[in-house]
């Protein structure tokens, strides 16, 4: 079959099964200038079609707004620093215990042992945990596709640096390495807890987006804009990351879902935020065994990783099928 | 797109492959386990300065009240070499490992004294075997799941097995542990102590797989509510059966079910290799699976009165080479075909008469053990029982972990699989392969499936060192003193030796898993073999 | 629209005789913005021993056309009509009916041989599975089934290719075997969808010897699928014309090929372009202006590119090759795949750097130049790509791709960019709304437009133009080759034109080159090499052309195989023994890959 994909009325790509079975692409034939140009006025951008097939993804759809929903709870019930919420009660404060502290009007989440509100502590580890997960996302985000640019575009000796530093990261299990620094950092309060997540899970992404870049540099395009003269910072950052801008939000987005789950984990385990600083994971662990006694201690912070780490995931698929409409790219 | 991704991804090692000359494979794996090594070294360097300066070693001591606590205090100085600069401490560790290939190995001592590799010889073994039995299962699971849902593209299964991956590996292990433990483990052993359904979960259970096979098998509106019918009747009368037999508690089985169960696999196994019209096909599978069960007889005694790994193993080897041995008997035209069918068939009738042991010793085991099911450790303290009552106990203890690890990394598995089979499947050589006439069976097995296990090898090898890491987790929840226990503890102490011990273990086990990879991936791929 | 049926259907047309009929055949894809009608309502049929043509640009309609006769669209496709193949009909047959068809009745021929066969399955393997199938031959009478097979397609060796993969064979030789997979059991037709496209000329005509004789040795009727109209003339005996899922016009292929009737059909074959023809086919080339002192555009000097390999030794992509554009000369660069060219391109371009030798644009020695100096050089040569997909920025609308080399090279402010840029547009005949628009909106055509305005950004005084129209449909190639010469006319600038098409360079080049292997073989001015060429590679890459029209066709291929004769060289053809057996496929019930079949013939 031709190279040639015919642009069609709607400006898309509209027949995914079509060309991949091999039939001739269904769009109009081509004719020259006297090719008409797409009968809608309005023009769309690659970046208007993305989200345009993302809205149209219903999962997706709901888990944003899911999301959205947690993420204004959690700020705005309790409040941030010293600006108050809605919220009446203190994570801090300890009330009196109505019966064993189980779920009421008053405490839906239920009370803790001590008798603080728990619907007030959650919400204050969400607010961590979120934290954690969008500054790990950020920050592996940024070093993943620094390095994977660089040795892509650059090859040579820098490539073969940057790789094997890769290598090294990737053969220490994340694990690991995430307890290790984890302990170190975890006095340095929460943002130094994500930052050297951060340092620590870029390796993935580095991995994909110098493959991405590896292909993009062999496109036509970049090679025009190099035989124009145009210099090597502009080409990545004007044609070559522009264009695996799919692989870098998808796994951007997988990051923060696998932020959330390693911050849990390593609170879990002593390795990650220290007290008075709370997280999902340090709720979890402090009242694992309140599963039998008071089992409201356990469900809670555990569905709300759960829905967070769910809700991320699938706006991440979104993400994918909205980027990549073949819906065939291998999930990181 | 998704192979040359890997391709892409992979370019200085697979393009190296495919370039040397003479014995390529062997050479490409030397120069991998060359940089392997490479790379190994460089990362114990790393770990072995992180985990030092990880935090005060003396903390506790520092903390204590005892009146000796200077003396103390001196004493650890001494023994951790605090004293000496860390370079040295890394050089001599590194000899220390250095030592394991002439043959005195040291991985020297722990904070208080007690020697590391003794230490990891013991934790190594229980996590490893945890480890392989998950990774094992989730392969076997995650890529006939991935198939499934591929061909099934789109349907209700479909959309299912896709939640219930994203639920999976959207699940903190910890939280999901506490979960199994309940509901997996203190449940069942509160309902095995009875061993009776009540008509409600019948009628539940059997709605359920009515589901779930309709949803597989597919087929028009019809069939699929046939099949549902067929399925509800089959299990409700059968656990109804199983209700008045005891069966939960007092399990059997016995040749007639090896036999039976054994045929079916070898039908299964036919049709899915080479389609059930292949008569020589089904029958070289029929007589593996009758001389199977015929061979279970004869040596039903030793297997009972004085089993042993060894005979186990030897007998396993043998009826795997019997089976091949039918196989090609058999083949005629077909012979490679017919012998890799009587082999698996061979090989499920070897599990399904081990399975038959077991559940002959179920009873008995119950007897010893009122509560199975167990939520702590990898073996039973004190546990008396003949061999194959121990084989249940280490059984049942390893379950929970194993089901735990093997559900997050299943999910991730279907989910490659299916997109590398979809890929597949839109290549124009499965197109020339239909337009010969092939059926979806053949296309599938014989043309999508093994381009699309090409990028699964890779992704699975990868994975590996992220299941040992997540096997510390698991580990700590169901309280196994294994690898992770050793790191755990290490850590606290900052102490540098269990931790790089666990580092070394969990390395070496990912590059020997990423050598299989490169292995298996020139087995599956000429173009990397020539 | 209607049908203009202008062949001779007498009674020998009737239908029983077809081996492959389409009655009033509709297919309507169901996509998420509503339905695309892909073939809209037609009749053709292919009588045994015949070649039908069905000829089109992409998004005709016609490689799904064939795909029907299979039963092999995708889930969303509706089908319409009736599909009539031998005695069966397509629409009637169950699933294992379909399959017991597909091969034994009707089998294809792709496009592209590598993606055709399995790569990680033995060539064996993959012929042996239809014989097999369809309870031809079991075990090793498969095998010596399969290896006669090839042997009957050409292929030396047999039994060894046999136990190879796909990889190991050349694109031919792949074809080939694709080949010798379709006429495995026999088929009453075999369709050939663009059986040749992917290969070099000289290997088309292989190919094409190849299927005529199948034809006429086993007397199976081909529907041939193609764009190409030099195919059309030089193999079919009908012709049909498709457009937009419509059958416009059909007939014998002299009337339609040189009486057509169809407006469509007529400027279709004026769009082709005619080796042999000279320029002035689509506009006249300006001759060359410039003086013997004159600095040339191009020099390349004792030009050496090396690729290296890891493990391997290393790959000498050009060897020695000196050559050089003059101001205002178009050089046409044409050779095989792996000649060379496309190296020779980029290397033009700075792209890829010279082992040994020089590269000298304007006097001015590409080695050396470092920083502002290379950007300064660059400035003044000009890209063109082949595939229009890929050769302009996604992410960047229509206006930002034409004026980024302006902006590179810091050149004048956003208003006089943005004059710049709608003059390009006017000059290239594309309307001034596209500045606002993105490449995934345009036509093929429409994008190669944007890279040539965006080459000329800068007034280069070289163009450097590798393979710009191969990509594009016949009607499109021809209206971006008339405006290419009214540009070169009248902007005068030195182009180096890579092509594999003769035709294309003959319409518009002042001289040529031949390359083969990295090496030059012949060059000189445009009329000596083209039209009396001096080297044996040479006069093989000319014979090997097809042209479109069905006499002179025949006599160039007779001509060709004259002259392959007098190389001492095989006409490509199917071997076919005296006692050659044809296959009796078991028809029975179940004979369909029954194992019992193995039990009765099997080979052990």
């Amino acid at each position: 079959m031709s190279d040639i994909r015919n642009s069609n009325p709607g400006g898309e790509d509209y027949e995914p099964q079509v060309t991949a079975s091999g039939v001739d692409a269904v769009g109009l034939a081509a004719g020259g200038s006297a090719d008409p140009l797409p009968g809608e006025d309005k023009s769309y951008s690659q970046g208007q079609l993305v989200a345009r097939r993302f809205f149209r993804h219903r999962a997706a759809l709901t888990s944003m707004i899911v999301l959205g929903i947690i993420i204004v709870v959690a700020f705005t019930s309790i409040g941030v620093g010293d600006i108050p919420g809605w919220w009446p009660k203190d994570y801090r404060l300890q009330y009196d215990k109505i019966g064993d502290g189980a779920p009421t009007w008053e405490y839906p989440f239920g009370q803790d042992t001590g008798g603080k509100d728990y619907f007030a502590l959650v919400m204050r580890g969400t607010q961590f945990s979120l934290i954690i997960a969008f500054a790990v996302g950020i920050i592996s985000t940024i070093v993943g596709t620094l390095i994977g640019a660089l040795a892509g575009f650059y090859r040579g000796w820098l490539e073969s640096i940057l790789m094997r530093v890769t290598d090294v990261f990737i053969v220490i299990p994340l694990l690991v390495i995430a307890a290790v620094l984890g302990k170190t950092a975890s006095s340095w309060g929460i943002l130094g807890l994500a930052l050297v997540l951060g340092l620590v899970t870029w390796t993935s992404l580095a991995r994909l987006v110098r493959g991405e870049v590896l292909s993009l540099r062999e496109r036509d395009f970049v090679l025009a804009a190099q035989a124009v003269g145009t210099g090597p910072w502009r080409i990545i950052t004007r044609h070559v990351l522009p264009n695996a801008v799919g692989v870098i939000i998808v796994s951007a987005t997988l990051s923060i879902s696998a932020a959330i789950l390693l911050e849990t984990s390593l609170s879990f385990l002593g390795f990650g935020v220290q007290a008075p600083d709370t997280s999902l994971g340090t709720l979890i662990s402090d009242y694992q065994a309140a599963f039998a006694t008071r089992p409201w201690l356990f469900w809670w912070p555990g569905l709300m990783i759960l829905t967070i780490a769910l809700c991320v995931n699938f706006i991440g698929d979104g993400l994918r099928d909205a980027f990549d409409p073949r819906q065939n790219r291998t999930k990181d | 797109m998704s192979y040359s991704d890997t391709l892409i991804a992979f370019p200085s090692r697979r393009r190296a492959a495919s370039a040397s000359k003479g014995h390529p494979v062997l050479k490409f794996i030397l120069r991998r386990i060359g940089a392997s090594a490479l790379v190994l070294l460089g990362a114990s360097l790393l770990v072995y300065v992180l985990t030092i300066n990880s935090g005060d070693p003396l903390k506790d001591l520092r903390e204590s009240n005892s009146q000796n606590k200077q003396q103390l205090i001196d004493q650890r100085i001494a023994l951790m070499r605090l004293d000496d600069p860390w370079y040295e401490r890394y050089w001599d560790w590194l000899r220390g490992v250095g030592g394991c290939f002439t043959g005195n190995c040291d991985l020297g001592v722990t904070v208080n004294g007690v020697d590391v590799l003794g230490l990891t010889q013991q934790a190594a073994s229980s996590t490893l075997r945890l480890v392989t039995v998950a990774t094992l299962l989730a392969i076997v699971v995650g890529i006939a799941l991935g198939i499934l849902t591929a061909i099934r593209q789109y349907s209700g299964f479909d959309y299912s097995i896709t939640f219930s991956a994203f639920l999976f590996f959207s699940l903190p292990v910890f939280w999901a542990a506490t979960l199994l433990k309940e509901f997996a483990a203190i449940q069942y052993n509160n309902w095995i102590a009875d061993g009776h359904y009540a008509p409600l979960t019948i009628v539940i259970v059997a709605v359920v797989a009515a589901f779930l096979l309709q949803a597989v098998l597919g087929g028009t509106r019809k069939r699929r509510l046939l099949t549902a019918a067929v399925v509800f009747a089959f299990v409700t009368v059968v656990l109804f059966v199983f209700n008045a037999l005891d069966w939960w508690r007092n399990p059997m089985f016995g040749v007639g079910g090896v036999l039976v169960t054994s045929l079916a696999a070898g039908v299964l196994v036919t049709s899915l290799v080479a389609g059930i019209r292949n008569r020589r096909a089904l029958y070289a599978a029929l007589t593996t699976a009758v001389v199977g069960t015929l061979s279970y007889l004869v040596f039903a005694q030793p297997l009972f009165n004085s089993p042993s790994w060894l005979l186990l193993a030897g007998l396993f080897v043998l009826a795997v080479l019997v089976s091949v041995g039918i196989g090609a008997a058999w083949g005629g035209y077909a012979r490679k075909q017919a012998m890799l069918i009587t082999g698996i068939t061979g090989v499920i009738t070897s599990l399904v008469v081990v399975v038959d042991i077991l559940i002959v010793h179920w009873s008995g085991f119950l007897g010893i053990k009122s509560r199975p099911i167990s939520t702590i450790g990898s073996q039973t303290p004190n546990f008396t029982g003949d061999f194959w009552e121990q084989v249940l106990d280490k059984g049942t203890q390893i379950l929970l972990p194993t089901i735990l690890l093997t559900l997050v990394s299943v999910a991730s598995y279907s989910r490659y699989t299916r997109s590398s089979m979809l890929e597949t499947l839109n290549q124009d050589y499965v197109r020339t392969g239909r337009s010969k006439g092939l059926s979806e069976r053949e296309v599938i097995v014989k043309h999508a499936f093994r381009n699309a296990l090409i990028p699964i090898t890779t992704i699975i090898a990868f994975d590996f060192a992220g299941i040992i890491g997540g096997a510390i987790i698991t580990e700590q929840v169901f309280g196994w003193k294994g690898m992770g226990a050793l790191f755990q503890d290490g850590l606290n102490a900052v102490d540098p030796a269990p931790v790089m011990a666990f580092f070394l273990v969990t390395g070496i086990a990912a590059v020997l898993m990423n050598l299989l990879a490169d292995i298996a991936y020139a087995a599956l791929d000429p173009r990397i073999r020539r | 629209m209607t049908t203009l049926d202008i062949s001779a259907s007498g009674p020998a047309t009737a239908t029983g005789d077809a081996v492959l009929a389409f009655e009033d055949l509709t297919v309507t894809f169901k996509t998420e913005f509503g339905d695309v009608h892909a073939v809209k309502g037609i009749d053709l049929e292919v009588r045994p021993g015949e070649v039908v043509a069905l000829v089109g640009e992409s998004g005709s309609g016609k490689s799904v056309t064939s795909m029907t006769a299979l039963g092999l669209l995708p889930r969303n496709a509706r089908v319409g009509g009736t599909i009539r193949v031998g005695d069966k009909e397509v629409g009637a047959l169950d699933g294992r009916g379909l399959r017991n068809m597909r091969g034994n009745d009707v089998a294809m021929v792709f496009q592209e041989p590598m993606t055709a066969l399995n790569p990680v399955l033995t060539i064996g393997d993959q012929l042996t599975e239809g014989l097999q199938l369809h309870g031809i031959a079991y075990g090793k009478q498969a095998t010596a089934r399969a290896a006669e097979l090839l042997a009957m397609v050409g292929i030396p060796e047999p039994e060894r290719r046999l136990k190879q993969y796909p990889h190991e064979l050349s694109g031919g030789q792949r074809q080939r075997v694709v080949i010798a997979m379709a006429i495995a059991c026999d088929p009453k037709v075999i369709i050939a969808d663009e059986p040749t496209t992917a290969l070099d000329v000289t290997v088309q005509a292989d190919i094409l010897d190849l299927l005529r004789s199948l034809k006429d040795k086993l007397n199976t009727g081909i529907l041939l699928i193609t764009h190409n109209m030099g195919v059309v003339a030089d193999m079919a005996d009908r012709v049909a014309v498709m457009l937009k899922g419509d059958l416009v016009e059909t007939g014998t292929a002299d009337q339609v090929l040189n009486h057509p009737r169809h407006d469509y059909t007529k400027r279709l074959l004026a769009a082709v372009p005619h080796l042999g023809s000279g320029p002035g086919q689509f506009g006249d080339v300006a001759p060359v202006e410039a003086a013997a002192e004159d600095l040339p555009a191009l020099d390349l000097n004792n030009l050496v590119i090396e690729y290296h390999r890891l493990g391997k030794p290393t790959f000498r992509a050009v060897d020695d090759v000196s050559l050089s554009v003059a101001q205002g000369e178009i050089v046409g660069l044409v050779g095989e795949s792996g000649s060379g060219k496309s190296t020779i391109a980029k290397c033009a371009l700075g792209l890829i750097p010279a082992a040994s030798g020089s590269v000298s644009i304007l006097g001015t020695g590409f080695g050396k130049l470092r920083g502002k100096e290379l950007k300064a050089l660059r400035k003044r040569i000009g890209v063109v790509f082949q595939d229009p997909a890929s050769s302009l920025n996604p992410r960047l609308p229509i206006g930002d791709v034409i004026a980024e080399p302006l902006v590179v090279h810091k050149e004048g402010d956003e208003r006089s960019r943005r004059r710049r840029v709608l003059e390009l547009l006017d000059a290239v005949e594309l309307p001034r709304s596209v500045y606002n628009r993105y490449p995934h909106e345009l036509s093929g055509g429409q994008r190669q437009r944007v890279s040539i305005a965006r080459a000329l950004t800068l007034d280069p005084e070289l163009l450097v133009a590798d393979e710009p129209t191969s990509a594009l449909d016949v009607s499109v190639q021809a209206n971006v080759l008339k405006m290419f010469t009214s540009l070169q006319e009248r902007y005068k600038f030195a182009c180096l034109f890579v092509s594999h098409d003769l035709a294309v360079i003959d319409l518009l080049a002042h001289r040529v080159v031949v390359l083969q292997n990295g090496r030059i073989v012949e060059q000189g001015p445009r009329e000596e090499v083209l039209h009396h060429p001096r080297e044996e590679y040479t006069q093989r890459l000319i014979a090997a052309a097809p042209v479109p029209e069905p006499l002179e066709q025949r006599r160039r291929r007779e001509a060709r195989h004259a002259l392959l004769n007098k190389l001492g060289e095989d006409i490509a053809e199917l071997h076919v023994d005296d006692d050659y057996e044809r296959p009796t496929p078991r028809q029975d019930e179940g004979g369909n890959s029954s194992g019992l079949g193995g039990l009765l013939g099997g080979g052990s």
